[in-house]
């Protein structure tokens, strides 16, 4: 059975069209990377699935249920959990703090958040920077505390919104992997990503976008051998 | 926020001595200090103490900056009085009543106001606030008006036929006042260190991203200006019945709100002792210069001729220019620390340890 079924969404901010019938299905425990160019609708879908707007048409139906009219605390709370291409750290409060407040969703014990949230935090590598102030980290850290954070409101599904961007080589290496052993975890993803190398590596199949519609779906490789996706990214002759 | 086993150890024993001799000093204190004028401003502290406290809960540890908080103070000043007054129901029961009312009103306006963020919920704390001074000027058959309403007796406390106290003296409101304090300290110190801590927290860094990580903003933000709310009718109930007379443009008025505010920035935002630093440097500060202290003792000193014409500057201009003069000082405190009394400090004694390595 699919985890999260996309149902001809549509998403109009007054006349401008932001999202129209977008529908696609993801499988439990695979990797959906969804790309397009720049204002194809990506975010936007995100921000409709995870309750920060409601789709103006179409459902979202996520582990059997219909997403419609969820605030994206109790979306989080039915596991379903987003980072942001903007990194939203909680500048004032360290880094296992910020961790803790992901975990305290699931418990509300501050000791056994903390026992989680460290747990987390060794996962993604950030162990020598627990006690920091999130607000002072490098941007590299920053993801991956992102990361962190979502994992520790036990997640059956992530959606990962540009992890990447902004990174230099070595560290978009790290979030790859870090990616593909959330994936042995058994938890579904979903990935915007701009880095075409990686998301050709990391995705089970790709969904493609441009001006809001859905452009193409399948694996990647019949993903980059689809000559309109080849137009959307690189214009026709 | 740090684990609590490293504030028992060391440093932090040393200061929990500190503090439990700060508190039994001050339980102390009017059994030495025979002053009624030392033991009012003591008294004034508390108050403020209690009402910049209260605030920091919802604008310092939740980021929710409210300039509407005399309407809290207002109704736990008017429902205590005018039980006393109008229902010859004792201040101690009284207290009650102010605090439920003031949770209705929380209640009301946080349905209102959280639907609006940043500057426009501010503006709406402001608005409402006004709406309840307005109501209170004009429902005379219920708060007297402008009139304000005058405390003629307060009923003396008797415990099982002993007398307590028959409040004639400054003593019992000292003694109220530090309880308070101590009270809403210790409330501020549970929920830093609780789920609802770390959550309000979460809200005032980023209310989005605490969005998504399970946090309901209506619950919470809801759940901050409630407490808030019923810790600041606290003050408003002990300030009505120790000055005896309230009417709407002192407790009602948004001056007051704007005084709660300015308690915390000059203290310290979102710190557990940022609202005392700011209550111990304003209430002092405020009354030295209404009643012209700073220039008499200039002149007493024979730092400044009286007749010369500084000294009758000090004496004639300046003593009726003592609201400039403070609102010069704060703005003076706000540009040089940011972070308040206590974060400039905190910042000094880091630089010097940075200096010493």
């Amino acid at each position: 059975m699919a985890i999260l079924e996309i149902k001809h969404v549509s998403k109009f901010f007054g006349g401008l069209s932001a999202n129209s019938d977008v529908s696609f299905e993801m499988q439990q425990g695979m990797i959906m990377g969804l790309i397009g160019p720049n204002g194809a609708g990506k975010t936007t879908l995100f921000n409709c699935i995870t309750g920060y707007y409601p789709p103006s048409k179409g459902d979202i139906i996520f582990d059997g249920r219909s997403m419609h009219g969820l605030q994206p605390d109790k979306v989080c709370k039915l596991g379903m959990a987003r980072t942001w291409q903007k990194v939203r750290p909680l500048a004032k409060m360290s880094v296992v703090d910020n961790v803790m407040v992901g975990a305290l969703c699931r418990t509300n014990s501050l000791k056994k958040a903390r026992s989680m949230a460290m747990e987390q935090i060794k996962v993604v590598g950030l162990e020598h920077r627990s006690d920091f102030l999130a607000g002072g980290l490098p941007i590299g850290e920053r993801k991956k505390l992102e990361v962190a954070r979502v994992l520790a409101t036990q997640p059956k599904m992530l959606l990962l919104d540009e992890v990447m961007g902004g990174l230099n080589p070595a560290e978009s290496e790290e979030i790859i992997q870090l990616i593909l052993a959330i994936k042995k975890l058994g938890i579904t993803q979903m990935v915007i990503e701009h880095d075409m190398k990686a998301i050709m590596r990391i995705s089970d199949r790709i969904v493609v976008l441009n001006s809001g519609e859905k452009l193409a779906e399948g694996s990647p490789q019949e993903v980059v051998s689809n000559p309109d996706v080849v137009t959307a990214y690189l214009g026709s002759e | 926020m740090r684990p609590l086993i490293r504030d028992i150890k060391g440093f932090g024993a040393l200061r929990a001595i500190a503090g439990l001799a700060v508190i039994a000093l001050l339980f102390l204190l009017p059994r030495f200090v025979e002053n009624t004028y030392a033991l009012h401003i003591m008294i004034l502290i508390f108050i403020s103490i209690v009402m910049g406290s209260s605030w920091n809960l919802l604008g310092g540890y939740t980021g929710q900056y409210s300039v509407g908080h005399c309407a809290y103070f207002g109704m736990g000043a008017y429902t205590t009085m005018m039980l006393m007054q109008f229902r010859q129901v004792p201040p101690w029961f009284g207290i009650w009543g102010g605090m439920v009312v003031a949770l209705l009103v929380a209640l009301i306006i946080g349905s209102i106001c959280f639907r609006l963020r940043g500057p426009y919920f501010v503006l709406a704390s402001i608005a409402v606030a006004e709406i309840f001074r307005v109501s209170a000027l004009n429902l005379k058959e219920i708060t007297n008006g402008a009139e304000g309403i005058l405390a003629t007796e307060i009923p003396p406390l008797k415990i099982g036929g002993t007398l307590i106290t028959d409040f004639s003296s400054k003593v019992p409101f000292y003694y109220t006042g530090l309880v308070f304090v101590l009270f809403v300290i210790t409330v501020t110190w549970l929920l830093q260190n609780s789920k609802l801590g770390y959550y309000f927290q979460a809200i005032r860094e980023d209310q989005d991203a605490a969005h998504s990580l399970g946090i309901s903003l209506t619950i919470y933000k809801n759940v901050a200006l409630s407490i808030s709310a019923v810790l600041t009718s606290l003050a408003g109930s002990l300030y009505a019945v120790y000055v005896g007379f309230i009417d709407p443009s002192t407790v009602l008025a948004l001056d007051l709100s704007v005084q709660i505010v300015l308690i915390c920035i000059i203290g310290g935002i979102g710190t557990i002792f940022g609202p005392v630093i700011g209550a111990l440097v304003l209430v002092p500060l405020s009354e030295a210069l209404r009643s012209n202290m700073i220039g008499e003792f200039l002149i007493n000193s024979g730092g400044v001729k009286a007749d010369s014409a500084f000294g009758s500057f000090l004496t004639e201009n300046l003593s009726h220019a003592h609201v400039l003069i403070y609102g010069i000082l704060v703005v003076v405190v706000i540009l040089f620390m940011p972070d308040g009394v206590l974060g400039f400090v905190k910042t000094l004694t880091a630089r010097k340890r940075k200096e010493a390595a």
